[in-house]
């Protein structure tokens, strides 16, 4: 789910940026430093919206750099254990398939697909249903619920189901085909 | 390691009886139907504090894992008790709200679509500057709210969804609702578990708001 979350950083500018533009050096630092990156407690930051405050500057013992708590205003995406996410199927095996939401990967284990689908090989494996009816392949939307997450330095990695009352393909590229 | 005793006595009469027993020993404190059971297991955990350990020291340990597995599986159907108010809270119930600081506003998908193609239309001006680039977490995080986008007015949508918030319904059970194409109240008790203890209460508010948004849908 998106968020819009205020956070904080001390940001350290060389002295070589101070002028009339050192509010702008500072934003364009920020939004170098924060953007894309994520954590367990906010998620990825997609995006700073806004500066809420910039502080007064504390220059560092023994160097000349300046330390600015800054004040800024994110969008930021973060899944939690429960949601339920509309995924894009990016891959598919024997072991189940991987799945993604914006920016987190999630992977469905086989035995988190209802029984009755099973895995098919081929140029475009897939999961099917034994009437053929219902086809999970790469390119599928599937609604899915997060049961796990784990968080990486650079990407947020869940673990999803979909045995579950109305999860499932919502939309199978195959279909039109 | 008391009630470990206890239990490790009643295996040796038969298995899943003492499973039971021993389960609703940890919520016999408030529970009259455990009075019973309480007692024999009372009885027999003076007795057999050591004893237990001494004779069947090896069943003593399985038959706890056992129950424990179950104390915690079992405890919706089973008679409530002391284990379900420990883990009340199911653990797939979305709990937006307690994980996140305080001065976070959860976003439906197509309130941040229109968010992120702010900001991607400003870029365009901005792209000028090397040292700005959007980060790939962006353009999924936008191509996502924009493939889940399912209304182009968010104000309508939260004006539609405002009378759930008299409910006790949060924003994040909101956007949830806001996020998919619901179509019926039993598809929103089913992807929202935490709406399951007020149910009676949120069924019609929920059907007229779905009733809403999908005119909205079709209007838009």
């Amino acid at each position: 789910m998106f968020f819009h979350i205020v956070l904080e950083r001390n940001m350290q500018l060389h002295p070589r940026h101070f002028g009339r533009d050192l509010r702008e050096k500072l934003v364009s630092k920020l939004m170098k430093d924060v953007e894309g990156t994520c954590s367990g407690r906010h998620g990825f930051i997609v995006a700073i919206t806004g500066i809420e405050s910039v502080g007064k500057g504390l220059i560092r013992d023994g160097t000349g750099f300046v330390t600015f708590p800054v004040k800024y205003q994110c969008v930021v995406f973060r899944p939690f254990k429960g949601e339920i996410l509309e995924a894009v199927v990016t891959m598919v095996n024997k072991m189940g398939f991987f799945a993604e939401a914006g920016p987190v990967q999630i992977f469905v284990s086989n035995h988190l697909i209802p029984d009755d689908m099973e895995f098919q090989s081929g140029d475009v494996p897939n999961y099917t249903t034994s009437d053929g009816s219902v086809k999970i392949q790469k390119e599928s939307e599937v609604r899915l619920k997060i049961i796990g997450t784990r968080v990486d330095a650079t990407e947020i990695f869940c673990i999803g189901t979909i045995k579950d009352d109305f999860l499932g393909v919502i939309s199978d590229p195959g279909a039109n085909a | 390691m008391s009630e470990k005793g206890g239990k490790g006595f009643a295996v040796p009469k038969s298995g899943k009886s003492a499973l039971k027993s021993s389960a609703s020993k940890g919520k016999d404190d408030s529970s009259a139907k455990s009075k019973r059971g309480r007692k024999v297991q009372f009885d027999s955990e003076g007795s057999l504090d050591t004893n237990s350990t001494k004779s069947n020291g090896k069943a003593d340990i399985p038959s706890f894992k056992g129950d424990s597995g179950k104390g915690g599986k079992g405890e919706k159907a089973a008679s409530g008790g002391k284990s379900k108010t420990a883990k009340a809270p199911d653990p797939l119930e979305l709990r937006v709200e307690q994980e996140l600081p305080e001065n976070t506003i959860c976003l439906m998908d197509c309130e941040a679509a229109d968010i992120l193609q702010g900001i991607q239309e400003q870029m365009v001006v901005l792209s000028e500057d090397p040292a700005i680039k959007l980060p790939v977490s962006f353009d999924r995080g936008l191509t996502y709210a924009q493939r889940n986008r399912l209304y182009h007015n968010p104000q309508a949508v939260k004006q539609i969804l405002k009378p759930l918030k008299e409910y006790g319904v949060s924003d994040g059970e909101l956007c949830m609702i806001a996020n998919f194409h619901l179509e019926s109240v039993d598809e929103v008790f089913a992807l929202v578990p935490s709406f399951k203890t007020k149910k009676s209460k949120l069924r019609v508010p929920l059907e007229n708001v779905l009733a809403e948004l999908a005119k909205l849908r079709r209007a838009a």
